[in-house]
């Protein structure tokens, strides 16, 4: 070590130095070269590409790796003068605090009190001090009032702002997020993220945050430090330096950024003279209100015709509810829905939680029972028909694809939907081997499903849920829980077979998803559909929005009321291409 | 998902004399009545220890419209089922033949075989009901708190064991899941006890998945949060064992003692 880095690491709380991180059992370390420090009362938000070793990183910070999960350190990460490889986890807690991913994860007791008391019980604290210390944390997060609730009462939101609570109880001066809203509603996100806003305004902890969602998470970080695909350390600085002047090679690095940056970005290409690239909606609307529009720039709409609707006059319908109730133990889920998806078209179901969206999906693709007439699968009565016949018509993607594997290899699950079709062999390896090439799984036939990775699973679920020849595609929350760059490459996917003919409806509360992608938007509440329009009029319209507890994507948020009339009414990136804003 | 929540771990130590007793100490005390029971034949001592668990629980818990169904419809019905089952199966050869209750066609129903069918079923109801004596007015939590500072179970087990039972709704929720998923791919499809056992036997591996990689988050959340720092771990609640602990469990033998002695003796 040279003298230089150490006099850097005496200046840092927290002081990653050169660290390279192998898993046991692994030949290829998960993170090669990570190298900066967190100094006290600093927020630091840890971007990279998908797989550059984050969540590696943040469990190393607190000793998790290695003294719990068993690997290879190499390098130091110093934290408060405590080597980490060498500080039992226990001692180490009293320094890094951590919340996780998946609130359920981190529940051990029965009551908010219980729980938050847990840590300084585990310190051997006096019982005064455990008291003190809890009744604190709970009021820090607004949840002193429920302190006698189980947590099982709680919204997501609620359990992570609870999760927090008890990373606060310990006292630990370094706080570690590892996506920490990446299975949250927005209600939850906005939820979570006030309670952030706050403590790193007061500034008594250091914050390294791991978050795909950046929009939420630029307003309250000082430094942005981020890795490359292998997890060096590839860029380090204040947060307007990094993600304003290196934001070209990051997005080329595979790093998400702002939505109101990638924006500027597209139109600059489209020949907007934006100096300053904005990092917040607010920032992107001061920016294209203050220059004219490129000069090639006729007075025109955008999207002028809706896109990807189909111009017949009466598109084909491919499922149809009409009259369609649901009741689920004595309680009325759907009331007396009429719904049409057609052909060929990619749609959204919205709402807020407990609305009833799941329900009607599970409903158009025959998973649950319907009162008989009320559903139309490509004209057959799920009802009446036999499971076989209705997978030819509707395929099903569960949340967790591991849920719906049934067989003993890739190959096998995806012969299994044909066999049940009783197709003769020659044609069932004949299209096993088409779907296997379309999805990219050809390498892996013979691998048994649970030990595909996360991608390639996803993947299969989509596959098993085609390879009968469905002509549309049911997936409820595809891209919940799941970092950025997996959910792009799911939606990717989605547009591809969308664009081939496959109709595609989702259940989702990723407002953004539904601007991108969706061509239609259908908006449930309280089991009714109180909506239902073509995307762009569904997200423009606040009011409607704000009734049923939805946010507008950033994107709108940022543009609605620009002085540029085409710009106003721009909800999605794909909008903002060459040609279509400068026509 | 929706509708009230009710809160399995919070503690209830006010309310009828059960709830203010030690968890040990509620567990100990029909502890020899129930292993005697196994062994004792005749119906009228089950009968009493039937009796004795019922008025210690209609005096001592709080009598739930649950407990009440429990109490008085489920356990005789169970009682009556068991009965008649036994009668109906026990071979003859074993019985007092001296009455006969009922004959159809070859087959006859004799008093003695009604009478050992009886005598088990109240036996086993009785066992039952000694069970919920403690069963009905503990909770969980206060049991391992009282076992780690009385039987001095090591605490990291103890609430291992309490974090553990935090993933019992959880997994009920995800096989709900999956036997859907199942059932909508066609996985297993068909009837009788051969196609039961290759279905659940597809649900066990996604179920097993996901519930080690959920252990092990919670695993590494626990440590996170100092779990096992120290030999021991401030307890905010002490679960005392006190005077009137050692006086239940002491009348409680002793009326076990006197009972068997006394009742086959009338």
């Amino acid at each position: 070590m040279t003298a230089a880095s150490s006099d850097d690491a005496r200046d840092g709380f927290v002081s990653v130095d050169r660290v390279a991180i192998t898993y046991e059992g692994e030949r290829d370390p998960a993170l090669a070269g990570a190298t900066f420090t967190v100094a006290r009362g600093e927020t630091v938000l840890l971007l990279g590409p998908s797989g550059s070793g984050k969540s590696t990183l943040a469990l190393s910070l607190n000793g998790l790796i290695p003294h719990a999960v068993h690997a290879r350190v190499e390098g130091a990460i110093i934290v408060d003068g405590l080597d980490t490889t060498r500080t039992p986890v226990s001692r180490l807690s009293t320094r890094v605090g951590m919340v996780f991913q998946d609130p359920d994860a981190q529940l051990v007791t029965g009551t908010l009190l219980d729980e938050v008391a847990f840590g300084p019980e585990n310190l051997c604290l006096p019982v005064s001090e455990v008291l003190a210390r809890a009744e604190d944390a709970l009021r820090r997060v607004g949840l002193w009032e429920r302190r006698r609730d189980n947590p099982d009462s709680l919204s997501g939101g609620g359990r992570q702002r609870l999760a927090i609570a008890c990373a606060l109880a310990l006292r630990s001066p370094l706080l570690v997020f590892d996506e920490p809203t990446a299975n949250l509603d927005p209600a939850g996100i906005e939820e979570v993220y006030a309670v952030l806003a706050e403590l790193a305004a007061t500034g008594d902890h250091a914050i390294v945050l791991i978050e795909h969602n950046l929009d939420a998470a630029i307003a309250l970080t000082d430094r942005v430090v981020v890795l490359d695909a292998d997890g060096r350390t590839f860029a380090d600085g204040p947060t307007d330096d990094v993600l304003r002047g290196q934001a070209d090679d990051l997005k080329a690095l595979g790093v998400w950024l702002p939505s109101s940056t990638l924006a500027a970005m597209r139109l600059r290409d489209a020949g907007w003279s934006i100096e300053r690239l904005p990092l917040t909606p607010a920032e992107l609307r001061t920016a294209v209100d203050a220059v004219e529009p490129p000069a090639a720039s006729a007075p025109a709409t955008v999207a002028a015709e809706p896109a990807g609707m189909p111009a017949a006059a009466a598109p084909e319908v491919a499922i149809e509810a009409r009259g369609l109730s649901v009741t689920r133990a004595r309680h009325r889920v759907l009331h007396d829905v009429d719904l049409a998806v057609r052909r060929g078209e990619f749609l959204a179901i919205v709402g807020p939680n407990g609305a009833g969206k799941t329900t009607l999906l599970q409903a158009l693709s025959g998973v649950i029972p319907v009162p008989r007439g009320t559903v139309r699968i490509g004209g057959l009565d799920p009802t009446r028909a036999s499971g076989r016949a209705v997978s030819r018509q509707v395929g099903f993607v569960f949340q967790n694809p591991e849920h719906q594997f049934v067989a003993h290899s890739v190959y096998e699950e995806l012969a299994h939907g044909l066999r049940r079709q009783r197709r003769p062999d020659d044609e069932i390896r004949r299209r096993v081997h088409e779907v296997l090439a379309r999805f990219g799984l050809e390498a892996r036939a013979g691998v048994h499903p649970f030990l595909l990775s996360g991608g390639q699973k996803r993947r299969l679920s989509v596959g098993t849920a085609l390879v009968a020849g469905a002509p549309v595609l049911c997936l409820d929350e595809p891209t919940f829980g799941q970092d950025r760059a997996r959910a792009d490459e799911l939606l990717r996917l989605l547009r591809e077979l969308n664009d081939e003919g496959t109709t595609i409806v989702v259940v989702t509360h990723d407002m953004q998803l539904v601007a991108e992608y969706a061509d239609r938007t259908v908006v449930v509440a309280d089991g009714r559909i109180v909506a239902d329009a073509a995307t762009a009029s569904v997200l423009a319209d606040e009011e409607l929005l704000a009734r049923t507890g939805l946010r507008p994507p950033p994107l709108r948020a940022a543009l609605a009321g620009s002085r540029h009339p085409q710009l106003a009414a721009v909800t999605r990136l794909a909008d903002l291409t060459r040609g279509r804003v400068v026509r | 998902m929706t509708g009230p929540i009710t809160n399995p771990y919070a503690a209830q130590r006010s309310g009828p004399f059960l709830y203010g007793l030690n968890p040990l100490a509620k567990l100990a005390a029909p502890l020899p009545a129930m292993l005697l029971l196994v062994f004792v034949r005749d119906i009228p001592t089950a009968l009493v220890f039937l009796a004795v668990a019922y008025a210690a629980l209609i005096v001592g818990a709080r009598m739930t419209w649950r407990l009440a169904l429990v109490l008085f419809v489920a356990m005789p019905a169970a009682i009556a089922l068991v009965a008649a089952g036994l009668a109906a199966w026990t071979d003859p050869v074993h019985v007092d033949r001296s009455v006969e209750l009922l004959t159809i066609g070859s087959w006859t129903l004799y008093a003695g075989a009604v009478e050992v069918g009886l005598a088990t079923g109240v036996r086993l109801g009785a066992i039952i009901a000694l069970a919920m004596v403690a069963g009905v007015t503990t909770n969980g939590v206060d049991l391992v708190r009282s076992s780690v500072q009385h039987l001095r179970v090591p605490y990291r087990i103890g609430y291992t064991a309490l974090a553990a039972f935090r993933f019992v709704p959880r997994f009920g929720h995800e096989l709900d899941v999956i036997r859907q998923a199942h059932r909508v791919r066609g996985a297993h499809a068909g009837r009788g006890p051969f196609a039961a056992v290759s279905r659940w036997w597809g649900y066990i591996v996604p179920l097993l998945a996901g519930a080690i990689r959920h252990a092990e988050r919670v695993a590494l959340a626990m440590d996170s949060r100092a779990f096992g720092a120290y030999p021991q771990r401030t307890e905010r609640h002490t679960v005392p064992l006190r005077r009137r602990d050692a006086v239940f469990v002491a009348l409680f033998w002793i009326a076990t003692a006197a009972i068997l002695i006394i009742v086959p003796r009338l």
